[in-house]
């Protein structure tokens, strides 16, 4: 009896040593972890190389100093990889070089507002350079985490600033935070559907009635349909469960359909795409991933531009040229625009030259 | 190092205020109360409407206090009245607390970094120099907690919460004492997402934001703290089941910022929880089954 | 005092099942009447009692109390004034309560249960005295939880607990079916001592013949839903265990059992 109780007690103790044989495994995995981002990181490089190529810019050095960082993301997310990416070969245009002169660490909160907090938390308590938040709730959280410390904030993929309190109306940071926007171009994107389809009366958009940066480029949208002859026909969902009823009954209304930011809109896409081709709708997208994967076309944002503008402004906080509570938060410079050539023929509909001249990249196949 | 230990106390206790709750509905009611995942935020929600519109930071406690106790006799009138199984009931609850939680905030985040809060006001500012106002709200949360453990205890010691514990592991002997059992799981209820709700609304208060998804896996979170608190200090007499589920809320905090800190992908830690969930609850039912032999013995 | 009118009972109604349990049953209890109702496994036994303290529906038929229609009232309500004991002792009280704090729940019963303390400092030693009164150490022991007591003791707690209160009608449920012999003679003397002491009106059911003959003033044997014997007075008071003993084998045969 004495024995089978101590036995028991034995097993919980085992349990919980277990629980902490696991963390200690991934204290080891870590180094692992540590690797990926390592070959993750060459590819960057690479990435960058082939930048600075292209621009036929010269060589950076490295700036003297080392410094350590850490990059929350608030989801998997292929636009907010995109910005991740972004912002580590901005610094490294900077001289700041992931593995030289640079350390960082990575986390994703994985959508779980509980587990950002605890990110951002463990970030301040290890005492890092600068926090790079990724998505509205993540700098939400960082700017709480760092608020009684002198630590910087640079955030990107954050669509309104303003709305999420981090800056005030005329864009002035409320603490050590700034960073990037991700606001859609919406006025370029309803011009250039203009001109591709002269006719189209109702432009369908689908967002989650629970993210926020939706509903702000949907009222974005509302507002300024009526410039440029549309009438804006929106269908909201919950989840991506209702995703294919809320297409059909959309596709049933409208001429053509414009995407937004939205992640589990986007995550959705080819079930969206595959509808409206079924039916000959035009989709337009909001970025290049979506243009790769099928939109027809888009007057969109490269994130990896935006991390990179994100990562010029991030240098200047680690080098001590600027404070971040000094710096305005910035939006991408310009849209450009993205065309699929195969999508456009399968929907019969020719892209015109005015936009094809001055695209940014144009595609001839559809991503699967 | 410092602000870790800090941010594990912070997170910690505001959960485990959430945790008193859960240890209302599974060990005290024995009923498994997952509208917790919908109270939560809706507490959050409601601070933030009123603290964006302009309300008094203590204001907001008891208003998220109330939403939560509605919520509750929802969720116990589904129950009880309409006689939905008690798993059932909750999920209907947290499912149509996601949209009033929208309607509440208004939109699905809601900053309010630029308002005063309980943790982030003048008075505050001026009793905690500069230098320690990290440590200002773990003392201000340790207050609430302490407030919360001591009224909840005192509570149960109550006629009406000698027959929720009674509800809870016997409820013939609610019927026998002429009192309708149904009632009581209801109020039991009640109190519990009252609890759940302070805590969202405390929570938004701290982070300076209410977002709609912050109540994903609540209730697992507040399951397992009461599970940890109460396993570790079951045989430690003069520790409170109270106190116990506050301990083990900060407990299961700790595990997770360790995770993080080793570098573990925070997506691998529900299933860290999960393994270690059922790990203490396969431990706890063989010591059940050992009890009932000894019954029969 | 307690009058069961025309009741009718089916198990299973419209079903293949369909099981009649009674059909035009009558019962009627007098004031301070101890009744000991016998029968097989399937007499009806445990369903009657039920039916009086409403924990299961009846198809048709009337309950009365005191002249006063309960048929419709809802069992906790008829708690106010009926106390009930079970066969499995862990029923009659809180496991996961103390000793004391399941004699203050007990003593509450009747009042509001509000914020007022749980436990009335003042009716501490008149819970002693009571638990005295079971002879089983039990009056030293108020802070262990009654979940760690055995089940003879956790049934003397039950027994006491439900007569605590006023109540009218004490309904015992083969409340010694589950303890061993020993303990079963205690906690009969304890319900024969609390019944007279308290002037209860009682129905008691028992496999245990000895009690029915030796305890109580009436005798009920029960058999498919009806009464097969119904005595007592002076035929009470001359039944033996061996003339009960033979009609129960009676009808044993006539069933083929």
């Amino acid at each position: 009896m004495k024995k089978n109780e101590l036995m028991k007690r034995a097993a919980l103790f085992t349990a919980m040593a277990m629980l902490t044989a696991g963390l200690t495994a991934c204290g080891s995995g870590a180094e692992s972890t540590e690797s990926v981002s390592d070959t993750a990181d060459t590819t960057v490089a690479e990435a960058a190389a082939e930048e600075t190529e292209t621009s036929g810019a010269s060589e950076e050095s490295t700036v003297s100093g080392d410094f350590t960082i850490g990059i929350g993301q608030f989801a998997e997310h292929g636009s907010l990889d995109n910005c991740r990416e972004g912002f580590l070969q901005g610094l490294s245009e900077e001289g700041i070089v992931e593995g030289e002169n640079l350390e960082v660490t990575y986390n994703n909160a994985n959508a779980d507002g509980s587990i950002a907090s605890q990110i951002n938390q463990s970030y301040v308590g290890s005492g890092v350079d600068l926090i790079c938040a990724i998505a509205t709730p993540m700098a939400q959280s960082a700017y709480a985490a760092t608020k009684n410390t002198d630590i910087p904030v640079i955030y990107t993929a954050v669509t309104d600033p303003v709305a999420a309190e981090l800056a005030d109306a005329e864009g002035t940071p409320v603490g050590n935070i700034t960073g990037t926007s991700d606001k859609l171009p919406v006025e370029e994107q309803l011009k250039m559907v203009r001109e591709i389809l002269p006719e189209a009366k109702k432009l369908g958009i689908m967002y989650t009635t629970s993210e926020v940066n939706s509903e702000s480029s949907v009222a974005e949208y509302k507002e300024l349909a009526s410039d440029y002859g549309f009438e804006i026909v929106e269908s909201g969902i919950s989840t991506s469960a209702d995703i294919p009823l809320a297409a059909d009954t959309l596709l049933n209304d409208v001429d053509c359909v414009t995407m937004i930011t939205d992640n589990t809109v986007v995550a959705s896409l080819p079930v969206i795409l595959s509808k409206a081709a079924a039916k000959n709708i035009p989709v337009f997208g909001s970025e290049i991933e979506q243009v790769k994967k099928g939109c027809l076309a888009a007057m969109g944002l490269d994130y990896v531009e935006l991390g990179k503008q994100t990562g010029h402004m991030a240098a200047k906080v680690l080098k001590g040229e600027a404070e971040a509570s000094d710096m305005s938060f910035e939006l991408i410079a310009g849209a450009s625009f993205y065309g699929n050539t195969k999508v456009a023929a399968d929907l019969g509909i020719e892209l015109p030259a005015s936009l094809t001249d001055s695209a940014a990249e144009m595609f001839d196949t559809v991503e699967e | 190092m410092n602000t870790i230990i800090l941010g594990i106390f912070e997170e910690g206790l505001i959960y485990a205020i959430m945790s008193l709750g859960v240890y209302i509905t599974y060990k005290i009611l024995d009923f498994p109360d997952l509208s917790v995942d919908g109270t939560y935020p809706l507490g959050a929600a409601v601070t933030a409407a009123l603290i964006a519109a302009g309300a008094n930071p203590l204001v907001a406690f008891p208003m998220a206090f109330i939403a939560g106790v509605l919520a509750g006799t929802v969720t116990g009138v589904i129950h009880v009245k309409l006689k939905v199984r008690d798993l059932l009931s909750g999920i209907i609850v947290s499912l149509g607390l996601y949209s009033v939680n929208l309607r509440v905030a208004g939109t699905a985040n809601v900053s309010i970094f630029s308002k005063d809060s309980i943790f982030n006001n003048p008075i505050v500012n001026a009793v905690f120099p500069e230098g320690i106002k990290s440590l200002a709200t773990v003392i201000i949360l340790f207050v609430i907690v302490i407030v919360c453990k001591v009224l909840l205890d005192l509570y149960l010691n109550t006629r009406s919460g000698y027959l929720l514990r009674a509800a809870g592991s016997n409820d013939r002997l609610v019927t026998a004492l002429a009192k309708d059992k149904g009632t009581v799981k209801i109020l039991g209820l009640a109190i519990a997402n009252g609890f759940a709700a302070l805590a969202g609304g405390i929570m938004c208060q701290k982070q300076g934001f209410f977002d709609v998804n912050m109540g994903t896996g609540t209730v697992v979170i507040g399951l397992a703290n009461v599970i940890i608190g109460t396993r570790i200090f079951k045989n430690v007499s003069f520790v409170k089941a109270t106190t116990a589920v506050i301990i083990g809320s900060i407990i299961y905090k700790a595990c997770v910022a360790i995770a993080i800190n080793c570098g573990l992908n925070p997506g691998d830690l529900k299933l860290i929880t999960a393994v270690l969930f059922l790990g203490i609850l396969v431990i706890s039912n063989m010591k059940k089954e050992r009890h009932k032999k000894n019954a029969q013995a | 005092m307690l009058k069961l009118e025309n009741i009718c009972k089916y198990y299973n109604p419209g079903t293949i099942n369909e099981m009649c349990l009674f059909e035009d049953y009558n019962l009627s209890v007098e004031r301070g009447e101890f009744v000991s109702i016998v029968g097989s496994n399937g007499s009806g036994k445990t369903s009657m009692l039920n039916i009086i303290c409403g924990s299961i529906p009846i198809d048709s038929g009337r309950i009365l109390i005191e002249d006063k229609d309960i048929t419709k009232t809802p069992e906790f309500k008829r708690a106010e004034y009926i106390g009930r004991v079970f066969q499995n002792p862990a029923l009659g009280t809180c496991p996961d309560m103390t000793i004391l704090e399941n004699m203050a729940i007990a003593d509450t019963k009747g009042k509001s249960f509000n914020l007022k303390k749980g436990t009335d400092k003042k009716r501490i030693d008149h819970y002693r005295e009571l638990l005295l009164g079971l002879g089983l150490g039990l009056e030293n022991k108020l802070e262990v939880k009654v979940g760690s007591l055995s089940g003879g003791q956790r049934q003397a707690m039950a027994l006491l607990m439900s007569t605590m209160t006023p109540i009218d009608f004490l309904i015992l449920d083969e409340h010694t079916a589950a303890l061993d012999p020993k303990t079963a003679d205690t906690i009969m003397q304890l319900t024969d001592k609390i019944v007279k002491e308290k002037k209860l009106t009682a129905l008691m059911v028992t496999h245990n013949l000895r009690y029915a003959v030796e305890y109580g003033t009436r005798l009920i044997m029960m058999h498919e839903g009806r009464n097969v014997i119904d005595l007592k007075g002076d035929e009470k008071e001359r039944l033996k265990v061996e003339d009960i003993l033979l009609k129960f084998n009676e009808i044993s045969i006539e069933c083929g059992n």
